[in-house]
């Protein structure tokens, strides 16, 4: 054998640490190979925080929308984001990558939030459009017979929406955010800006409705995830032309870090403002 | 499970595609733990694979909701003895971790306020320390 490994030195060394005392060690039957040794490491990572800070994957970083309506719930708002959702039908087959990929976000967000209540026609049309936003994305042909597979399955009542949403939410939180679309480092980030930017407003609507504005600061604030938005939305977005949306974007998260970051409760005006904004994007989608 | 074959088959290729140890392998059981855990009221907030060599951390970003409760778990292939997971949160302070010697790391976590932590999966000890481990992470909540 040409390579000689860190763990055969190791077996070499003790062999010859012990070679002239009782062993220590269980005696090998003649001919066995022996175990490797395990390299010793620390208990604890020696990490710092700006080890942490530079070294980190922010691809987890962001909320799903049914986790931000069970923390509703905790917060004591017993509304439904769900009930909240407007009725529109999103293009995402005929626009540029960034406006698809916000789009298809804002419609993941809302099937995962509607899934077990919308009726089978609702639920299929929300199929359509994030199959037509992944193939205008190049989420690749797996995604697209995923999708296909569900459909099928909804439309031949073969599937609960129990199981259903263990499946969406699996889609949403852990097969798009691997998908490679074609080498487009930004398209995961705007599709999760997306869902976050809808979950954001249906939730400052619900604590409006509710007028509990505290109970927002355990929800809203979230600098790190709004910061997350902007490095992809400002970085990026500058090589391309000057888009609506993308513009629009930048300042909505702009003015949401403001409040995202501030010192103390949040009052009626954040409230108001976070759902203000958030509107106007979604508008313009 | 045929209902679950078109996932897994996106996921085993995404998996495939960027293999270097055995992530498929950490992969199927970690999403196992995930899908078990649907059982218990659990839902699934992200789940991902990497390589690790000794020694060496995998980190990730997560913002978490004070109130609702989390469960943080991986998975390490064969080569792993000892995968050890960490939270640490923004000033670098480990705030909840793992004390087992186990491969399959897990624990619960309950944020007193809504804010960003960083999951760390260490490998702690490996089987052969000169190859590295394919691991599974996953953050579910309630």
């Amino acid at each position: 054998m040409n390579v000689l490994r860190p763990w055969m030195v190791a077996v070499l060394l003790v062999a010859t640490a012990c070679s002239g005392g009782p062993s220590s060690t269980p005696d090998q039957a003649p001919g066995a190979t022996p175990e490797p040794a395990a390299q010793e490491n620390p208990e604890t990572p020696d990490l710092t925080k700006q080890e942490l800070a530079t070294d980190s994957e922010s691809v987890t970083l962001v909320p799903s929308p049914v986790e931000t309506q069970r923390a509703l719930e905790r917060a004591g708002i017993e509304t439904q984001l769900s009930a909240l959702i407007s009725d529109r039908k999103l293009d995402v087959a005929n626009v540029n990558p960034d406006n698809a990929a916000v789009r298809t976000g804002v419609v993941v967000a809302d099937m995962l939030l509607t899934v077990k209540t919308s009726s089978k026609g609702q639920l299929l049309s929300q199929l359509d459009q994030v199959e037509a936003g992944m193939k205008q994305l190049d989420g690749g042909k797996d995604i697209q017979a995923t999708l296909g597979d569900i459909k099928d399955r909804v439309q031949g009542d073969a599937v609960t929406r129990d199981e259903l949403l263990k499946e969406l939410d699996e889609i949403s939180q852990a097969v798009i955010p691997e998908l490679d679309f074609n080498g487009r480092d930004r398209i995961v980030p705007l599709i999760q800006a997306g869902s976050w930017l809808e979950g954001a407003n249906l939730l400052a609507k619900a604590v409006e409705k509710a007028d509990k504005p505290s109970a927002a600061d355990g929800l809203l604030k979230q600098p790190a995830v709004v910061d997350y938005f902007l490095r992809y939305v400002k970085t990026e977005g500058q090589a391309k032309a000057p888009e609506a949306v993308t513009k629009k974007l930048e300042s909505s998260l702009e003015t949401l870090k403001g409040i995202a970051s501030k010192d103390g409760s949040l009052t009626t005006e954040d409230i108001d403002t976070v759902s203000k904004t958030t509107d106007d994007v979604l508008a313009l989608l | 499970m045929p209902k679950w074959i078109a996932i897994a088959g996106v996921l085993g290729l995404l998996a495939s595609t960027t293999a270097h140890a055995n992530e498929d392998q950490a992969e199927t059981c970690v999403r196992a733990k995930v899908w078990d855990g649907y059982g218990q009221g659990w839902a699934i907030r992200t789940m991902t694979t990497a390589s690790l060599t000794s020694g060496a951390t995998k980190n990730y970003m997560v913002t978490l909701y004070a109130g609702n409760e989390y469960q943080i778990q991986a998975c390490g292939d064969s080569n792993v003895r000892n995968l050890d997971l960490l939270l640490y949160d923004t000033d670098g302070r480990i705030v909840a971790r793992d004390d087992s010697k186990s491969r399959e790391p897990i624990f619960t976590f309950k944020p007193k306020k809504t804010t960003t932590f960083y999951v760390v999966v260490y490998g702690q000890q490996l089987v052969d320390a000169s190859e590295p481990a394919g691991v599974g992470v996953a953050v579910s909540y309630r």
